[in-house]
């Protein structure tokens, strides 16, 4: 009876273990792949899945969040994911982030990747619907991939006629690479480079230091380009100038329309100096100006010695011979 | 009513009468077990025994031999997965393969080797030397005390047995693993689980019981209706160990049919 109680606690103890082992290895899988996490579920409309699979995982900025719950046909031809996501992370998704299908490794399982979003929007909630973007179809990639092979072919075949005529010493490359006199002018061009880069470098240097004097205080250049009172100071002038130059001006026009006007006969002045016939009436009335100015003379001289002005005048020369 | 034919003259042929005739025979053997199995008394002390005789007893030849699997396995796994650079999914491709089928497989077949022809032998001495018979005189249902205990031990025995198969192969698999690619025992388990779903747990589960079931009833049956003699004894231990490996395998292949139908619904 005491053997068989034996017999009966190991085959508990057995049983118990086998069972933990059980339990345990549920669990770890349940919480590693989240089977006992509050979760909430997202769905996203695709084209083509490529593949994808319910219990296929889902990856936001790298990290497992969530599982595929269900892969259902939509619409005419496309495929509905329905996405179970921690609720934990809820808060980091945001209603304007995109799903796409990726893989997991280069030739691993399917996932979705969720990534994107703005924190203007607001977090995603419960049955909401994520912009679906496209992978990048494989097929396709090919078919770019065979278009550059092709282009390849075109290129290297024209890279082969070319490296032929340069080989031969046709063209300007050609004969740079075959003629041998070039190539020693080629040296010579390249050794007076070297000179001109050596004086131009040595121009540089002494161009720096004209700078450097430039730079200095109590240049002019260097006042100029630092000294504010200066600066204004020309500023004034300027200005001065300017208002100067604009009386100037002002004045060459008044000037001009002034010769404009004695270049016309409606004026006197314009008259005396450009009609003749007038000039020659101003002659000869002048002419008579002067033999009347000279009666008038003698008629005074005579005055003076007649009566009534004899004394008058006789007064006049004492005062001057007093003074 | 007996099943075999006092009339001389087949109904088919004589051989494919007695294929049906086995079957006909085993067929009521396995429903006499699920008549008997429900009905008192039980005999736990009995099946209490044979749990002992067949699982705690069973356990190191079991681990020896899954802890085998596991470095065999991933050691030949390896140079098929580094030709592509993937030796990290050894972990979760030895973790697909232990839960999903090595571990079932192998205890199973282990155990029909070990417990099935202890089983087949055991019970076709009883008979032999016509213990069942006593039994049967002494008021003690043979078929309760000695099918039903064993099939129920078996059925009980077998899944507890893959779960310790499955966690020694996982250990031989890591000491691999860590050896070779010197990945830590947490990151190995990680991957262990992020492979494998609850699917492949519980069909793994469903399988072992249907496996444990099949080893005892096999044993039990080819015991029980062994042919007289010394000759029987062996006879039915040999025929119980290729029956129940044979039926074992079938029962696989169907599981995985049921399994991916369920997984792709």
């Amino acid at each position: 009876m005491r053997n068989d109680n034996k017999k009966s606690v190991i085959v508990g103890i057995f049983v118990l273990i086998g069972i933990a082992i059980l339990v345990a290895g549920i669990m770890t899988m349940g919480g590693q792949q989240k089977k006992f996490v509050k979760s909430i579920s997202l769905n996203a409309v695709f084209d083509d899945v490529a593949g994808l699979q319910v219990g296929n995982n889902v990856w936001f900025s790298g990290v497992k969040i969530g599982t595929v719950r269900r892969v259902n046909f939509y619409g005419d031809s496309q495929v509905e994911i329905i996405m179970n996501v921690e609720e934990k992370v809820r808060e980091f998704i945001r209603k304007d982030s995109k799903a796409t299908i990726g893989s997991d490794g280069l030739i691993g399982n399917k996932i979705i990747v969720i990534y994107g979003g703005t924190t203007q929007a607001p977090s995603v909630e419960n049955g909401d619907r994520l912009q679906a973007e496209m992978p990048l179809d494989t097929d396709r990639m090919m078919e770019t991939l065979q278009e550059n092979n092709l282009n390849l072919v075109t290129i290297t075949e024209n890279l082969k006629v070319l490296t032929s005529k340069i080989a031969e010493g046709q063209g300007i490359v050609g004969t740079v690479m075959t003629d041998s006199l070039l190539g020693e002018n080629f040296k010579n061009t390249l050794k007076n480079l070297e000179i001109a880069s050596v004086n131009s470098n040595k121009m540089i240097a002494e161009m720096n230091k004209f700078a450097q004097n430039l730079n200095q205080e109590g240049n002019l250049f260097n006042d100029l380009a630092k000294d504010k009172e200066l600066y204004k100071t020309l500023q004034e002038s300027v200005n001065e100038l300017q208002a100067t130059a604009t009386n100037a001006n002002k004045m060459t026009s008044d000037l001009s329309k002034v010769t404009e006007k004695l270049n016309e006969q409606d004026n006197t002045l314009g008259m005396m100096l450009n009609d003749p016939e007038f000039a020659d009436r101003l002659k000869q009335t002048l002419i008579y100006a002067d033999s009347s100015a000279m009666n008038l003379n003698k008629g005074l001289e005579a005055l003076e010695y007649t009566w009534p002005f004899r004394r008058g005048f006789k007064r006049m020369e004492r005062a001057n011979e007093d003074n | 009513m007996s099943l075999t034919s006092n009339d001389n003259k087949p109904v088919i042929s004589k051989k494919i009468d007695r294929f049906f005739i086995g079957l006909a025979s085993a067929f009521t053997f396995v429903k006499r077990f699920f008549q008997e199995v429900f009905k008192p008394p039980f005999e736990f002390r009995e099946i209490m025994r044979q749990c002992y005789e067949i699982g705690y007893r069973s356990l190191p030849l079991i681990s020896l031999t899954g802890f085998i699997v596991g470095i065999v396995f991933t050691n030949q796994s390896r140079p098929s997965l580094s030709e592509f650079g993937a030796t990290s999914w050894l972990p979760a491709l030895i973790s697909i393969a232990v839960v999903r089928a090595m571990g079932p497989l192998v205890t199973a077949l282990i155990a029909a080797g070990k417990v099935g022809s202890g089983i087949g032998a055991e019970i076709a001495s009883m008979k032999v030397t016509e213990q069942i018979d006593a039994m049967e005189v002494s008021a003690i249902n043979p078929f309760k005390f000695l099918v039903v205990t064993r099939t129920v031990a078996t059925t009980l025995m077998i899944p507890v047995l893959v779960m310790y198969t499955d966690f020694v192969a996982l250990i031989g698999s890591f000491l691999s693993v860590n050896s070779k690619e010197l990945v830590s025992l947490s990151t190995f388990f990680v991957q262990v689980f992020e492979a494998i779903s609850f699917l492949d747990v519980f069909s793994s589960i469903i399988k072992s019981l249907v496996f444990g079931f099949t080893i005892g009833i096999v044993g039990c049956y080819k015991g029980y209706n062994s042919s007289k003699g010394t000759e029987g004894v062996g006879k039915a231990a040999n025929a119980s160990v290729v029956m129940a490996m044979f039926l074992i395998f079938i029962e696989e292949l169907l599981g995985l049919q049921i399994v991916n139908a369920i997984r792709n619904a």
